[in-house]
């Protein structure tokens, strides 16, 4: 079966040196609705909330708790809808 | 104000910002005794046992913002500027910067002089950190915000590695000949912020916001 897939990426929050997993907040096999608060990543003191950029089912986190990440790279992908 | 009390009154004014129905608030507030513990907050911040901690009957709360444990009480004045960063640059960053600057732009009206230190948020005089700050955005709107010590108990202080590190925290009546009042303090900075943020300023309670 053919479904959609879109990438969870860390979205350009300016001019910040990568930011670090704070945590997911919803599991791999979680059904989630577009905007639903989906990981935490923390840069300069502040904690972002990453939302789901579409409506599916969480088919992977790619990058764990504690890890370093860059804007623009993937976080996860959603499947579904 | 009690600690908990307060983060109500920010979620629901989050909440308001978010869907528009404010314009950027700034919350003023000078709390009663609290540890908050952010998100990368770690057991070993303590400088004593936990139970020394629990017995002086200071609650410690884990709250959604970035950073380790910090303190919140009396004589220190904290300010939740909540904004919406989509009409001021999209730039966490920057954001942060903007609030640093306004502390110290305040502090330079009672003649102390701060800075900012690459790498380590805060604001910095030369003998340790005068103010920590601490940042949630959701949707791009902010909240917690940044707490600025204008005369703490040192002793509360003393019990907590400030945000992890091992550095002095320093209160603005130590480096003042004729303390300031935290009411002072708390126009100067709002004043500042206003600046930083391009605000014309009015003021409201909490529950007047909405119109």
């Amino acid at each position: 079966m053919n479904q959609a897939s879109t990438q969870v990426v860390l979205p350009d929050l300016g001019e910040v040196d990568g930011a670090v997993v704070v945590g997911w907040l919803r599991c791999v096999g979680d059904a989630v609705q577009e905007g639903d608060d989906l990981v935490e990543v923390e840069t300069e003191k502040t904690t972002f909330v990453v939302s789901a950029p579409a409506s599916g089912r969480l088919a992977e986190i790619a990058v764990g708790e504690g890890k370093r990440v860059q804007v623009g790279d993937r976080l996860g992908n959603i499947t579904g809808g | 104000m009690e600690y908990r009390q307060t983060l109500e009154v920010q979620r629901s004014v989050h909440a308001l910002r978010r869907t528009g129905k404010v314009p950027d608030v700034v919350l003023t507030v000078e709390h009663d005794p609290v540890f908050t513990r952010g998100r990368t907050a770690r057991p070993l911040e303590y400088r004593v046992p936990l139970d020394v901690v629990l017995r002086a009957g200071i609650p410690v709360v884990d709250v959604e913002r970035g950073g380790d444990i910090t303190y919140h009480g009396p004589g220190q004045l904290v300010a939740y500027p909540i904004v919406d960063l989509r009409q001021h640059g999209r730039d966490v960053k920057r954001y942060v910067g903007t609030i640093e600057e306004a502390v110290i732009g305040a502090l330079a009206a009672f003649g102390i002089e701060a800075a900012r230190r690459p790498g380590f948020p805060g604001v910095w005089v030369q003998e340790g950190k005068i103010a920590s700050v601490g940042v949630y955005v959701k949707d791009w709107v902010t909240r917690h915000g940044l707490a600025l010590n204008v005369g703490v108990d040192p002793a509360h202080f003393g019990m907590i590695h400030p945000c992890g590190l091992a550095v002095r925290a320093v209160s603005m009546n130590e480096l003042l000949e004729r303390p300031a009042a935290l009411r002072d303090v708390e126009v100067r900075l709002v004043e500042s912020l206003a600046h930083g943020f391009g605000w014309r300023l009015e003021l409201r309670e909490p529950d007047e916001l909405e119109e």
